[in-house]
């Protein structure tokens, strides 16, 4: 276990290292650049241009450029941001917090939603509320967010004046039960195509075990059903669940993008679109990374998760 | 300044990308001059501003602003802010008259500020003016801010104008002198957006570009910073010890919400009491007029949106293929379909409001017949799949905006048909704001692009960046001439405007130059931007104007009526 | 047990297995519903636009914003008074290619990437499942943003741009699925009666994991064709005018109180397409599933 713990976090740390280069020379070498908008300013000449990237050290060779990045890196100077010439680091914090209320909360009613759902829509299979629940999953996953955002918005905000349209809070107005109004409906957006993509797998996951000896075996033995459903069939179909869980954590960087957008959320997801469009090196980095532990964490918590789970499977 | 940008990476095609935006880009701006500028004298006259600060406001814009040094590189957005933390000497009121502000007067050469020969400044001061930190304002600021935008270290936003003035003294705490290299005209509108920055702060710091200033400004505007929010909002709150009117609100934030249908939703349910910079899409106009309580004005920009050409393309190096494109656009349809009439047809460059503007170039044409008998006439036959050529140069071309502007992408579409009705093949290839308006624009590396682009100098009417043949980037040139356009005539007319300070001749010097490049064509021009921006109705003070970048100019003198 | 029967080589005929499946197939109501509206919907897009005496791409301004059913342009007409009916057949040319073509791409590579890398695992496992890894690395905007910079985009560069966006899902699935499986019984037993690797991989595991196989399909044509309207609208794809359906219902974004058909329509057709393509693949895992049997 420890060797595996090891040789893993070496390959990590590898990996991690062939992403910042990798990413950093895409970056560098695609179209565009952060000087495209001062291009635009009135008075601009080409000699200021080139002032401009010399201070802020753009004129250099690209390895020269990744070697600086790379070595301040390590000791956490992760450089600023040529939109506002904060930190890095502090800049993904202040961004860090929203997004992660957004996620926790999206992400407990996807779970228990969709859990739910496919949990119900295996054992009834193909009952009314299966059918509903497949069309219902599939129209949640043909519109895009930005369309459910602004129905919602539309109707909730706009016609019915129940929710806010968007925002973190009424800046003002810091109370708890300000927050939570503002937290329905992104997170419930935010949830639908979570939702239906859980449920879908788990229906599958649920419907492949109910077949397997062991649960015809356990009915055998006149097992009541509700255990069966409980204590067997709904455990291991919740198994291969753990990869899709695992999956999922880096969208906690790019996932609510859309989200935050139409509802005016100031998270990670703005953040990376914000700085890809601006070409804002610095923070496109700082995030790539950051997701990139992220992917990698995830994905090593749901490989030791499954092994622990199913004893046949074997750390390698 | 220009503006466009309109970007967008989301799924939403009414984001606006945030930092590359200008407002170059969106076309929902509309009708100059068109009505209701102003609320109806009988709500203004009911009410009287408070006699002290009073509640807070809270203004939408589509991009944010992140930039708080007024003398770095900075877009409109940033202005929008600028305006409220700091003050420039004087400024162009809606009108365009010119007010002082942290001068005491405006100098000219009447009153003796000027020399004759445009060469010797001298300005007096407001006495009494404080930071927003208690220190006094005084010359030596003055003087700091600009030895700043010249020092080579500095990352300044611009050096054009600045770069000519020698011998900056400080004659007394209210006074200060400086000569030009040259006579230059458009310096005192360059002044009108040169905001000053404290000496007592920025000169101390080590590295101006990275001082903890920048994100915690202190200046002399009406509004001291209170805090940001990154990514979300900006919040200001009232300085008791403006020098000029007002402020009459507490409290103004600025929030930025990234999406214009969304931001539109915003102003519909009041989480945001002014729809500023890009304001309301022109698809939303007729919904927005509905709203109740609201007030929605069609207000005058200084954009002019046009198709340029790069002249050092082989298809547009003959004038009559430009004057053919001209006569086939359909450009009536563009502004009363796709824009709902509110901008206004133009066939030149400079907005109507400006006193340089020549009213009788000739007007735009839709002919499309004519267009096929002078290209017939001048040798350019239909050759395979109809199109024209001429000596092996096919009259083919692409064209290219920020891409996910759906309003302008109508518009391109519309022209690709008009233009393949008499024989011209033009192909679309939009893309993101970095990548088009970087090398590819600035480099001239493209056939034709639709931009909306303010050509002005500030407020004022001197274009020799655009249409200097000294000024073109791709040939080492100062400046934002990437049609790559050049003529002697226009050239002598533009430096003789810009060297003299008598406003008969430097009209009559632009009315020939509009005059001449309307004959050239190196752009087709189109429409002239009008802004849709609206307010909540007991709202008062928003005053519209084509001088400024962003409205929120005069923000000191709104307040809530009761 | 059909599991058991399932290692021996078997003597009985395979044509009967096959006939067995189609059975299932058929007999599956709303499999046959799905592929009905998938050729409906094919059949519409290739052949439709030379029936209709509407050009997708003539600009008719007089007939903006037409109402459907009201005149002769029988499902309306867009900002710029095209026929809608014509618009949505040629979209559908797009959005049915790309969704299709990069499903099937990334379902492939997924699919052989995992059993692979899950069947021997080690270091070849190893290897492979850090690559995944890797690229899961980059958000997909990322990898969007990158690869579309660096290629000309027409609608083959971009189909592969979103398979190679969607495949490492797959692939992280059916690695974990078939890590699981090559464990048990029936493939133990099928090592010792000395079946080859790949028999084992992909007659023995691999239709034992078919069903995540197929929702992840199922949410790849989804995601693919979003995905294709989502890097059009960044300037990376499909340039106006060519319309796609997911391009079409970006487009209708600011009509959604004024001219709402403009986005419901596009919405239906990818709805019909998804819907139709996930009962199919509903009715395929239970006709290729040994175990499941419908009586």
């Amino acid at each position: 276990m420890i060797r595996f713990l090891l040789r893993r976090l070496a390959q990590s740390l590898l990996l991690l290292w062939l992403v910042s280069v990798i990413g950093f020379a895409v970056l560098h070498l695609a179209p565009g650049g952060p000087l495209a908008e001062f291009t635009l300013i009135p008075g601009m000449t080409t000699a200021q241009l080139k002032l401009i990237a010399h201070q802020m050290g753009l004129d250099r060779p690209l390895p020269v450029q990744y070697w600086e990045w790379f070595r301040r890196m390590l000791v956490g100077n992760w450089g600023r941001s040529y939109r506002d010439s904060q930190p890095v680091l502090d800049v993904i914090a202040s961004h860090l917090g929203p997004t992660l209320e957004l996620m926790v909360s999206s992400t407990i009613i996807a779970i228990l939603l969709g859990t739910w759902v496919g949990v119900l829509g295996a054992i009834r299979r193909y009952s009314v509320f299966d059918y509903l629940a497949t069309v219902g999953a599939m129209i949640a996953l043909s519109i895009p967010t930005f369309w459910f955002g602004l129905v919602v918005i539309y109707i909730f905000s706009v016609e019915l004046a129940w929710l806010p349209a968007g925002n973190l809070y009424t800046i003002g107005n810091g109370s708890f039960v300000d927050y939570a109004v503002h937290l329905i409906s992104p997170s419930i957006v935010l949830a639908l195509v979570t939702i239906a993509i859980w449920s879908r797998y788990l229906r599958a996951s649920m419907l492949e075990v109910v077949n397997q000896d062991y649960i015809r075996t356990a009915r055998a033995k006149g097992m009541p059903e509700r255990t069966i459903l409980f204590r067997h069939t709904i455990r291991n179909a919740l198994l291969p669940m753990i990869t899709i869980a695992g999956l999922q954590l880096p969208t906690l960087l790019s996932g609510a993008l859309v989200t935050e957008t139409v509802f005016t959320w100031p998270g990670m997801g703005r953040l990376f679109l914000d700085s890809i469009g601006y070409r804002d090196y610095p923070v496109v980095m700082g995030i790539l990374m950051f997701s990139a532990v992220l992917v990698l964490l995830g994905n090593l918590i749901a490989d030791l998760l499954y092994a622990a789970a199913d004893p046949r499977i074997r750390l390698d | 300044m220009t503006d466009d940008a309109r970007a967008d990476f989301g799924c939403s095609p009414t984001m606006i990308h945030g930092d590359m935006s200008r407002r170059r880009l969106l076309g929902a701006t509309a009708a100059v001059g068109a009505s209701g500028l102003l609320l109806p004298v009988a709500a203004r006259a009911a009410s009287k501003p408070p006699t002290r600060p009073t509640g807070h406001m809270t203004i939408g814009f589509s991009q944010e602003p992140t930039v708080f040094n007024p003398l770095m590189p900075h877009i409109e957005v940033d202005q929008g802010v600028h305006w409220n933390l700091f003050s420039p000497l004087w400024l162009a009121n809606e009108k365009g008259e010119l007010v002082p502000q942290l001068a005491a007067e405006v100098p000219t050469i009447a009153n003796g500020g000027i020399s004759k020969d445009g060469l010797s400044w001298r300005v007096k001061l407001r006495p009494g003016v404080k930071w927003h930190d208690g220190q006094p304002f005084s010359a030596s600021d003055v003087k700091f801010s600009f030895d700043l935008l010249n020092n080579p270290k500095f990352r300044a936003w611009s050096r054009g104008g600045y770069e000519l003035m020698r011998d900056i003294k400080v004659e007394s705490p209210t006074e200060i002198t400086w000569t030009m290299a040259k006579p230059y005209a458009p310096m005192i509108s360059i002044l009108c957006w040169t905001f000053m920055v404290p000496e007592h702060i920025l000169g101390k710091a080590a590295d101006p570009n990275t001082s903890p200033f920048n994100q915690a400004p202190v200046g002399t505007g009406a509004f001291m910073w209170k805090q940001r929010v990154p990514g979300d909002h900006i919040t200001l709150e009232a300085n008791p010890h403006y020098f000029g009117t007002g402020p009459y609100l507490q409290e103004i934030v600025f929030k930025y919400i990234p999406d214009l249908t969304v931001m539109f939703t915003q102003f519909q349910t009041g989480a945001i009491d002014y729809i500023g910079l890009q304001g309301i899409t022109a698809d939303h106009y007729a919904q927005a007029k509905k709203l109740k309580d609201r007030t929605v004005v069609v207000g005058p920009a200084p954009f002019v949106e046009s198709i340029m050409m790069n002249l050092s393309k082989p298809q547009f190096k003959d004038q009559v293929v430009r004057e053919a494109l001209y006569y086939g656009m359909d450009n009536k349809t563009i502004v009363e379909q796709i824009y709902y009439g509110l901008p206004k047809l133009t066939s030149s460059y400079l907005p109507t409001q400006s006193w340089a503007y020549n009213p009788h170039v000739a007007p735009h044409v839709y002919d499309p017949a004519k267009a096929k008998s002078i290209l017939d006439a001048a040798g350019w036959k239909p050759g395979s799949g109809g199109i024209r050529e001429k000596n092996g140069v096919r009259l083919s071309f692409q064209n290219s905006t920020t891409a996910g502007n759906h309003v302008r992408e109508q518009a391109q579409q519309l022209l690709q048909q008009n233009w393949q009705d008499i024989g011209v093949e033009m192909k679309i290839k939009n893309m993101p704001p970095a990548v088009i308006w970087g090398d590819y624009f600035n480099m001239s590396h493209y056939d034709t692009v639709m931009v909306g682009e303010d050509f002005m100098t500030g407020p004022d009417p001197d274009v020799s960046q655009f249409f200097l043949s000294a000024a073109i980037p791709a040939k080492g040139g100062a400046g934002q001439n990437t049609m790559e356009y050049t003529n002697p005539v226009v050239d002598k007319l533009l430096q003789e405007g810009a060297s003299t300070f008598d406003h008969t001749t430097r009209q009559k010097d632009y009315w020939k130059a509009a005059e001449l490049i309307r004959h050239d064509l190196p752009l087709l021009a189109i429409f002239q931007y009008a802004t849709i921006e609206g307010t909540k109705k007991n709202l008062m003070g928003y005053a519209p104007s084509v001088y400024v970048s962003t409205n929120t100019w005069n923000v000191n003198t709104w307040y809530w009526a009761t | 047990m059909a599991v058991a029967a399932d290692i021996t080589p078997r003597e009985s005929p395979k044509r009967r297995a096959r006939n067995r499946a189609l059975a299932r197939f058929v007999r599956h109501r709303l499999a046959l519903f799905g592929l009905g509206a998938i050729i409906v919907l094919v059949l519409l897009c290739a052949v439709g636009p030379y029936l209709w005496p509407y050009n997708d791409l003539r600009i008719d301004i007089s007939h903006r914003f037409a109402v459907p059913f009201m005149s002769a342009h029988i499902l309306g007409a867009d900002a710029l008074g095209r026929d809608l009916f014509a618009r949505l057949m040629i979209a559908g040319r797009v959005s049915l290619t790309v969704g299709f073509a990069a499903m099937a791409i990334s379902t492939v590579i997924g699919t052989l990437v995992g059993t692979v890398a899950g069947y021997f695992g080690g270091a070849v496992g190893s290897m492979l499942m850090r690559f995944v890894d890797a690229v899961l690395c980059f958000p997909s905007i990322f990898l969007l943003l990158a690869l579309a910079a660096f290629v000309q985009p027409n609608l083959f560069t971009i189909t592969l741009v979103i398979a190679a966006t969607a495949w490492m899902e797959v692939a992280r699935v059916v690695e974990a699925q078939i890590r699981s499986l090559r464990e048990r019984d029936f493939a133990l037993a099928a090592r010792v009666l000395g079946a080859s690797d790949a028999h084992i991989m992909f007659r023995e595991l691999l239709p034992n994991a078919i069903a995540p196989i197929v929702v992840a399909s199922t949410l790849n044509v989804a995601r693919a064709i979003l995905l294709e309207a989502y890097v059009s609208f960044l300037g990376y794809g499909i340039q106006p005018p060519t319309p796609s359906w997911g391009n079409m219902l970006n487009n209708a974004q600011e009509y959604l109180a004024t001219a709402p058909w403009l986005a419901l329509l596009p919405g239906l057709f990818i709805i019909l397409a998804v819907t139709g393509f996930n009962f199919v693949g509903d009715g395929l895992r239970d006709a290729l599933d040994p175990r499941l049997d419908i009586t």
